[in-house]
């Protein structure tokens, strides 16, 4: 009789014994699902969140084409043959001087565009910052030559780039508006 | 006991699922709406391009968005209005924005910065505007240069009953 009642009981601690395998195999699953949810969904969430970073628009395009035109006055070889800002650019880097004002071409790049930027966005009243950069990119990475930075950002970020070539280096000019629009 | 267990564990599994569908959807469906925005304020701005490309406006046939500053000045003697059944438009204006001035000067005149090139009177209209080039050739010591400057071209579009295009 003893011996029946000593089996059962064994019977009965192994049952529970299974039985809580059972539940920790279950919450172990559970647990691996969570995981692999909140995993994906930070992979989305980051994905997402690097293309609104950067949004290509055609206004900010034709600022920039606008911008590229636009005469100046500085004459690095005689005046009246004055460099536009696409010029300017190609002086900057390769170090020529504005005869004619005698400045460096990179002194009065920099003075000429915060001006001439700063009119443009004054009639901008959906802008709340603008980034003008100006690189030279070769096979190593990019190198900053000039930045311009004003405001600071509290909405969607929207650009656009130009490239030239200057002396068999490519450069870069890229626009980056925030704008309070979505 | 371990069905209703297992009933929960589904129950509660298929709630998380769906709020993270909710989730989801609710990103998704705000970068639709900001991408729609974008790319319709994309296209009219594009549009413009029509009007800042015609041969009466354009500076270089070449280059768009190149307006000829000369032929600004002649259009808004009074030629705009002729162009009223061309135009499918409600206004289509142009100013400069270099040198900075803290008002706008209509022209022709001395020092202006502001051309209205035609408008039809209609009031509910809607403007689109966007960045050109405002040219023109410049002689200065025997030499002919092309000078540019930064502009907006402006033009208003009849507003629908609220439906903007």
């Amino acid at each position: 009789m003893e011996r029946f009642s000593f089996a059962g009981g064994l019977g009965n601690k192994m049952n529970k014994m299974r039985n809580d395998k059972k539940g920790q195999q279950e919450i172990v699953g559970f647990v691996l699902i969570v995981v692999l949810v909140v995993v994906g969904l930070m992979v989305f969430l980051i994905i997402s969140t690097r293309t609104s970073d950067d949004v290509k628009s055609v206004e900010v395009g034709n600022m920039l084409d606008a911008l590229m035109k636009h005469t100046t006055d500085c004459a690095v070889v005689y005046e009246p043959d004055y460099d536009d800002f696409e010029d300017l650019f190609k002086s900057c880097h390769q170090e020529d001087q504005c005869s004619n004002l005698g400045l460096s071409a990179c002194d009065y790049l920099n003075e000429s565009l915060r001006a001439v930027l700063e009119g443009m966005f004054a009639t901008e009243a959906t802008v709340g910052a603008y980034q003008i950069d100006f690189l030279v990119k070769d096979d190593e990475g990019e190198e900053v030559l000039l930045r311009i930075l004003e405001g600071n950002c509290t909405g969607s970020v929207f650009s656009a780039q130009r490239s030239i070539v200057s002396h068999s280096d490519s450069l870069v000019i890229r626009l980056k508006v925030c704008s309070t629009l979505s | 006991m371990k069905i209703m267990q297992m009933a929960f564990m589904i129950v509660a599994v298929f709630f998380f699922f769906v709020l993270v569908g909710l989730f989801f959807l609710s990103i998704q469906f705000k970068d639709v709406k900001g991408s729609a925005a974008q790319l319709q304020r994309d296209q009219a701005i594009s549009s413009l391009r029509v009007i800042a490309d015609m041969p009466e406006l354009s500076y270089d046939f070449s280059e768009a968005f190149t307006l000829d500053e000369d032929k600004l000045k002649i259009m808004t003697g009074g030629f705009g209005d002729v162009y009223d059944d061309v135009w499918p438009v409600a206004s289509v204006a142009v100013y400069k924005l270099w040198p900075v001035a803290s008002e706008l000067k209509l022209c022709p005149g001395l020092g202006c910065n502001y051309y209205e090139l035609y408008d039809n009177g209609q009031n509910n209209s809607r403007t689109y505007s966007t960045y050109v080039s405002i040219c023109k050739k410049v002689k200065e010591s025997g030499f002919v240069y092309d000078k540019c400057e930064v502009g907006k071209l402006e033009v208003g579009v009849v507003d629908a009953g609220g439906v903007h295009q």
